[in-house]
């Protein structure tokens, strides 16, 4: 079977919208990560050419799993998913996206969930022609219950891995290293398509869950799991994780 | 005009070159309410257009068991070809 994708690009002019380039201005941002959805992407020059004239230099990149450069995933939304050298990591001052909604932005919160410096995610939706900031209060909550999460899976002996079929998410084998990096703990292995949130609770045995599906699924949709639930990623590195977490 | 590029000439195109019968659409949510207007425009053209019900996250998100069906080609809106990373 064939697949075909269709971009269906945004149809209207992008640019930033006055509020944007003042508030760009007021904060004297010199270095900007710019990053949109793949409605927007083919559509940055007057955004860039508007940047440009204001001295603000652009820093980009093409994250690990989009087709171009600047365009964000929402799954993009860990530390190295960026594939931004950490010298630009350093050096941008705040991020900008273009698009609408909260859900890509919040990848670029979810970017520095472990770092010690946070920069500002500033969204101009070209859609509403508006300004509006994400930033770690907007996801605190869940947050908060991620670190109980980290914490419970260190103590916990029974753990469930959730691996989905769908073939772009399926993270089998990468979630069988857990085996070698936490040989004393027993892991049942739970295969789905979309996640049945509403079948966890049928296994009382697991003590907590890892997910190995879409990395949005252990952040966004923390409350869902009551037992808690990390992403792969972290579990591999949870003590580190925990250590360092501000 | 609306505010999102439809592109059925793409999508055209490209069940003439495949040749397919049978084609699946999938929209993300906010492209839903286009499913009318894109299957009466591909049933023109003598395809069997079956609307995909069920969720559209991403390009990683593409429905399973299509082939049982019959269904040649899946057109998917809103996302471009995802890499998918082995281990994250």
């Amino acid at each position: 079977m064939e697949v075909l994708f269709i971009e269906a690009e945004y149809t209207r002019k992008v640019e930033l919208c006055p509020e944007a380039l003042e508030y760009l201005k007021q904060k004297n941002y010199r270095k900007i990560g710019l990053y949109a959805s793949v409605q927007f992407v083919s559509k940055l020059e007057n955004v860039k050419k508007q940047l440009q004239e204001h001295n603000i230099e652009i820093i980009t990149s093409r994250p690990d799993r989009t087709s171009a450069v600047s365009q964000l995933l929402g799954c993009d939304n860990y530390r190295h998913s960026l594939n931004l050298a950490g010298q630009e990591l350093a050096a941008v001052d705040a991020y900008l996206y273009i698009g609408d909604g909260k859900f890509h932005p919040l990848a670029l919160v979810f970017v520095q969930k472990n770092s010690n410096v946070k920069k500002e995610v500033i969204v101009n939706d070209p859609i509403a022609n508006r300004l509006f900031i994400v930033n770690e209060t907007d996801v605190a909550v869940i947050l908060n219950r991620y670190k109980s999460s980290l914490m419970k899976f260190l103590t916990a002996r029974k753990i469930g891995i959730i691996i989905t079929v769908k073939p772009g998410q399926e993270q089998f084998k990468p979630a069988l290293e857990l085996e070698k990096k936490f040989p004393d703990k027993k892991l049942f292995y739970f295969i789905d398509n979309n996640i049945s949130f509403n079948q966890l609770e049928n296994f009382p045995f697991i003590e907590t869950w890892v997910n190995t599906a879409c990395p949005r699924i252990g952040l966004d949709d923390q409350e869902k799991f009551v037992k808690g639930v990390i992403n792969l990623n972290d579990a591999l590195r949870a003590e580190e994780i925990l250590r360092c977490w501000t | 005009m609306t505010l999102y590029f439809i592109n059925l000439e793409q999508a055209v195109q490209k069940i003439r070159q495949t040749k397919a019968k049978t084609v699946c659409i999938q929209l993300p949510d906010g492209m839903k309410p286009y499913a009318e207007e894109i299957e009466r425009d591909l049933s023109k053209i003598g395809v069997r257009v079956l609307i995909w019900l069920g969720s559209n996250f991403g390009a990683c998100d593409i429905p399973l068991g299509l082939q049982r069906l019959g269904v040649d080609l899946l057109i998917c809106w809103g996302h471009n070809k995802f890499i998918k990373k082995e281990g994250w």
